[in-house]
């Protein structure tokens, strides 16, 4: 069991109402907008709507704005800091898009010029700037992301292996968002006005918010704030519009009441996510009135002031949320001067002094993903934590890649021959019906072509409820369609469908629909580790699960856009692209555990300044006599881009361990695409099976694993391991 | 009229992708959305798009979305009347 206690330790914060926390909470406080021209980039008239944009200089020789908006954030978070965070996690929707896309506008085409393009590049530039070693994990859940990263966050706080997490969202302002939103009709042209009658819709704005959190037990400083819960939870109604009944943003408060151990009376002031959209504030006030029955704690949404800045409004709103705290006043909402009769709801028009102890947040998105936040003064600890599961066990899985899907790709890789190409999309679809894939794209028609397929394997009626999925670069062909469109149309028209299948949790959400999976459903990417944070994520978060988590990685070859983010894409003979699934048990105490293989993520770190890094990861998977005796082959991931250092890295560990077992570099045989790793995972679990490894892959012999586990490292910018060991149920 | 109700069809079938669907199989008075057609809200916003791209006909209100799209004629009805001179 864990006691271990996530305290806010700083805070940062830009917005369109001013850079640093005190500035925004007197500016919001004081009944400011943020509100204004759009000046960024240019629109015709009947399309220029009002935007929430940052004024604050920016460095136009720096890296993109997000990145500069988070890194002002995170200063201000680190400022009384004592070093470097020792993990990272971020949400991002976007990345570096803004810049992305006015040089495919210019079409300058040059790869160097998109190297800050990921969403994940945020988190890794604040590793780099921040001297962090630990793991940056970017969550991408579209517009919950901010609140997600913080649940992660929390999570990895009470492993206790982490004491400083740095967590938050950064979003800059940037054509796909702007035009996007306005394709769904989705933007109030006079600004967002949340929860009130005459609202119309949202504005879309920029900014970041960051929170250093700190883990500690045993008795709190009365005057600190402490992260108390989290929930997190799927609708699996649709990818766009929220279920109309709220019961999804429901069991997210429910879930963050019951992780922080209070009940709904303990509330005091609730920001709601009030996009001011008409379905967003229907839904989220009946998922509000069905919780808060008795006593209705005080509301508002701050968006009329902020707008709505997509993956930073979670952190950016937890953030204002905390500050009621030590202000003992709850912010009015801007816009709302007349609230809407069928809400049911009391939103502030004034802000408001008050004992406020506890407060809840909440952030909805896309994919029908949610996410709430409890924090506030230190209370008497509500018993411990459930710790993290015994372990993750392997009960279905599937992959594809040129080789065709999974037993194709088995075969083919067992035999050591190339898996490398692009499957066709009609094989790829095999398992999936015309119309359920009419309106998807091929990172989707695969993501959920893998998912049928793993649940499919896994024999008896074992549907997942939660779904953890990694991909490097995302939707690259809806996000290309959509900008072809805009741009061929003289930046008028452009596909909603493109759109809303461009955030990289699309295809998590189609999955959750399939399946009703209602439990976490959390999109992680960051290049080439984006399954191994997927991994970590189910691993952190798959303590309350009873039924099977699906955990995957995927990524598309798109033939304009991988070359562009990809360097290992560029340096690749062959275009390729696949993924992984795998459907996971979760077992929590090893009575439970069967012989079924165990996945079980042990190692995550940045290499950037990390010169030790080999050294920490013999340590931490127990040194070189455990090693040998555990594992019996080594899966090697040794991304194009990084190779010469990976594999400086990998003969390093073979050295100082003395390994002389199998050493497989499965990108040999599966081409360059960031979630290969996932295809490794599924292969190794076969290969485990069948506790050999044939001549073929070994160049030598017929290699027998006799009962031990096969090491995924992943090696280059970042290394990681993934252990895939026999269950401990095995005879 | 007849050949707009045509051409709809058409440009109904390609704009949504519905593969399965012939030309034949969208009758002139069949329900649109939520029909057996399987067409959903943001299936109409796609079709708003590509009347405004097609027939400078904006459709920009979800009141106004759902009396057009009621059917092929409500809809073919509504861009004879708002089109610009010169579309036909």
């Amino acid at each position: 069991m864990t006691d271990i206690r996530a305290f806010i330790a700083g805070m940062g914060l830009i917005t369109p109402l001013a850079k640093g926390v005190s500035r925004n909470w007197e500016a919001l406080v004081g009944g400011e907008t943020g509100i204004r021209k759009l000046t960024l980039f240019p629109t015709a008239e009947d399309l220029f709507f009002p935007v929430g944009e940052v004024t604050a200089t920016l460095s136009p020789t720096g890296p993109p704005r997000t990145h500069q908006l988070a890194l002002m954030a995170a200063e201000e978070a680190m400022a009384h800091g004592e070093g470097p965070p020792d993990a990272i996690v971020v949400g991002s929707i976007t990345g570096g898009m803004c810049r992305t896309e006015a040089l495919l506008k210019e079409k300058r085409l040059d790869p160097s010029l998109f190297s800050y393009h990921g969403a994940g590049s945020v988190a890794e530039y604040l590793a780099v700037k921040l001297k962090c070693k630990g793991p940056a994990m970017t969550v991408s859940t579209a517009c919950s992301s901010g609140g997600a990263a913080m649940a992660v966050a929390l999570a990895l706080l009470r492993t206790g292996k982490y004491t400083r997490v740095l967590t938050g969202g950064a979003e800059s302002l940037c054509r796909l968002t702007y035009f996007g939103f306005h394709s769904l009709q989705l933007i109030d042209p006079r600004g967002s006005r949340p929860l009130s009658r005459d609202r119309k819709g949202l504005t879309v704005s920029e900014g970041a918010g960051m929170l250093l959190l700190e883990g500690k037990t045993g008795m709190a400083d009365p005057d600190t704030i402490e992260v108390l819960g989290a929930g997190l939870t799927c609708d699996a109604y649709h990818p766009a519009s929220p279920d109309p009944e709220g019961t999804g943003a429901l069991s997210a408060m429910k879930k963050a009441l019951d992780d922080a151990g209070l009940t709904p009376q303990d509330i005091d002031y609730v920001n709601l996510h009030g996009t001011g959209t008409v379905d967003n504030d229907l839904s989220e006030a009946k998922a509000f009135n069905r919780l808060f029955r008795e006593k209705k704690p005080l509301v508002s949404s701050v968006k009329g002031a902020f707008g709505h800045s997509l993956s930073a409004a979670g952190a950016i709103e937890a953030v204002i949320s905390a500050r009621c705290v030590e202000a003992g006043m709850a912010p009015a909402g801007a816009g709302c001067h007349t609230p809407d009769p069928i809400l049911k709801l009391r939103p502030l028009k004034e802000s408001k002094k008050a004992p406020i102890k506890t407060v809840m947040s909440n952030s909805f998105g896309f994919g029908g993903s949610n996410a709430s936040v409890v924090m506030g003064r230190p209370r008497d600890p509500q018993g411990s934590k459930p710790p993290l599961p015994a372990s993750l066990e392997v009960v279905g899985t599937a992959c594809i890649t040129g080789a065709g899907s999974t037993s194709q790709t088995l075969d083919a890789f067992s035999n050591g021959l190339n898996c490398e190409g692009l499957l066709s999309e009609k094989e790829i679809c095999q398992p999936l019906s015309t119309r359920s894939v009419r309106r998807l794209k091929r990172l989707s028609r695969m993501g959920l072509s893998l998912a049928v397929d793993a649940v499919d394997d896994a024999g008896d009626p074992k549907e997942p409820d939660a779904v953890f999925f990694g991909t490097g670069w995302g939707a690259l062909s809806e996000t290309h369609d959509f900008l072809k469109n805009l741009y061929e149309t003289d930046e008028r028209f452009s596909s909603p469908t493109d759109f809303m299948g461009s955030v990289h949790n699309a295809t998590a959400g189609r999955i959750a629909i399939k399946f009703n999976a209602r439990g976490p459903n959390i999109t992680t990417t960051g290049g080439d580790d984006s399954f191994e944070q997927a991994l970590m994520s189910a691993h952190l978060l798959a303590t309350e699960e009873d039924k099977p988590l699906l955990v995957m990685g995927a990524d598309e070859f798109h033939p304009v856009l991988s070359e562009l983010f990809d360097p290992s894409v560029v340096l690749a003979k062959t275009p390729s692209d696949g993924g992984g699934a795998l459907l996971l048990r979760c077992v929590k105490t090893h009575t439970e555990a069967s012989s079924d293989p165990k996945l079980t993520p042990l190692f995550h770190e940045t290499v950037t300044g990390n010169p030790h890094v080999m050294s920490s990861l013999i340590k931490c998977l127990g040194g070189s006599e455990t090693i040998i005796a555990d594992f019996g082959a080594v899966f090697a991931g040794l991304p194009a881009q990084s190779h010469a250092n990976g594999r400086k890295q990998l003969d390093l560990f073979l050295k100082t361990i003395e390994y002389n077992g199998p050493v497989i570099d499965y990108r040999r045989y599966l081409g360059q695409f960031a979630s290969a790793s996932a295809v490794a995972a599924v292969l190794a679990v076969s290969l485990l099976k069948t506790g050999e490894i044939s001549s073929a892959l070994t160049e030598n012999k017929n290699i027998h694993l006799n009962g031990k586990g096969i090491l995924l490292l992943g090696l280059g910018n970042s290394v990681t391991a993934v252990a895939v060991q026999n269950g401990e149920g095995s005879p | 009229m007849t050949d707009l109700i045509h051409e709809l069809r058409n440009k109904i079938i390609d704009t949504l992708k519905l593969e399965d669907v012939s030309p034949a199989d969208i009758g002139e008075e069949d329900q649109l959305v939520g029909g057996e057609l399987g067409l959903d809200s943001i299936d109409v916003l796609e079709l708003v798009i590509m009347i405004e791209k097609d027939y400078a006909v904006k459709i920009d209100n979800k009141e106004l979305g759902a009396r057009v799209f009621v059917n092929l004629k409500t809809l073919a009805t509504h861009i004879r009347e708002m089109a610009p001179e010169g579309i036909f």
